[in-house]
């Protein structure tokens, strides 16, 4: 029951202004290249002040890692969903441990105090 | 008898036609949700100050965490210390703030006001218990009692981060 009602709250929540990434713990997997990695990441923008965001991953201490995507600054519309390919070197496996999503304010727009929303997923 | 086998023929049809199933499929996974419940806005209460403090004519942005399963995320919610947009000024802005629970959906979320861990400008509580939490966010800009800040608009950005742990 309380499973179900969290659901419909966070299926109603998500028409908010909200920001989900997806999901929790990616699996990495062999790509179509040799030596590199990739996982399927899933975006829902519900945040009608946000257009733009960022992919980006990170080592356990948050330092950025290399990695390669479609698009680093991807354009989601409002209620928008899309699925991401990230791919990283075979060799950074055990070093990579957050992949991101970060939304992206654009300068001068809306109220006078904003909100930045970042979600990191864990590789496990 | 051909235009009652057509008759009976339609009717099959048309009743296959009603028994046409539609599936819905949904999926519950751990995810956390960042929603922007309110945007704040600085009040000015002295030509020194801007607050987002309610009695400052401000107004407290507030974040919503959701989370649907326990133990799986952390938030860390940074208030800001300088200004995203600004008129110039020259001198230096003396930046406070805080982070503490504004409402909950269960109880025992209160006690997140108590084991959060602060540093810097940045509160990290760790999500353990399913549900949602909304945080509202004080923040305080001092330009020093002798100086006025000058006119124009002035932003500021706070970062809401739902990490998974």
């Amino acid at each position: 029951m309380r499973y179900i009602m969290m659901t419909v709250m966070l299926t109603l929540s998500g028409y908010a202004s909200a920001h989900q990434w997806m999901p929790t713990y990616p699996e990495l997997r062999p790509s179509y290249v040799a030596g590199v990695l990739t996982t399927k990441m899933e975006l829902f923008n519900s945040r009608n002040d946000v257009k733009y965001y960022e992919i980006l991953v990170y080592d356990k201490d948050f330092n950025p890692m290399r990695f390669a995507t479609q698009e680093k600054i991807v354009e989601v519309g409002y209620l928008k969903r899309k699925n991401i390919d990230v791919y990283i070197r075979e060799e950074d496996r055990d070093k990579i441990t957050y992949i991101c999503s970060k939304s992206k304010l654009l300068k001068g727009t809306g109220s006078v105090t904003r909100v930045s929303s970042r979600i990191c997923s864990k590789i496990k | 008898m051909f235009k009652k086998s057509l008759a009976i023929a339609a009717t099959l049809i048309g009743m296959n036609a009603v028994a046409e199933e539609v599936t819905i499929t949904g999926t519950v996974a751990s995810k956390c949700v960042v929603v922007t419940d309110t945007v704040g806005i600085y009040g000015n209460p002295t030509p020194s100050e801007l607050s987002t403090a309610t009695a400052d004519g401000g107004v407290e942005p507030i974040v919503r965490f959701d989370v649907l399963q326990a133990s799986f995320y952390k938030a860390r919610i940074t208030y800001p210390i300088s200004f995203s947009e600004s008129p110039a000024l020259t001198d230096v802005v003396n930046w406070t703030g805080n982070v503490s629970v504004a409402e909950v959906t269960d109880a025992s979320m209160s006690a997140y006001d108590t084991s959060k861990i602060e540093f810097d400008n940045v509160t990290e509580v760790d999500l353990t218990v399913a549900g949602s939490t909304w945080f509202k966010v004080e923040s305080t800009a001092d330009y020093g009692a002798t100086k006025a800040f000058p006119a124009g608009t002035y932003r500021a950005v706070v970062s809401a981060d739902c990490i998974a742990l």
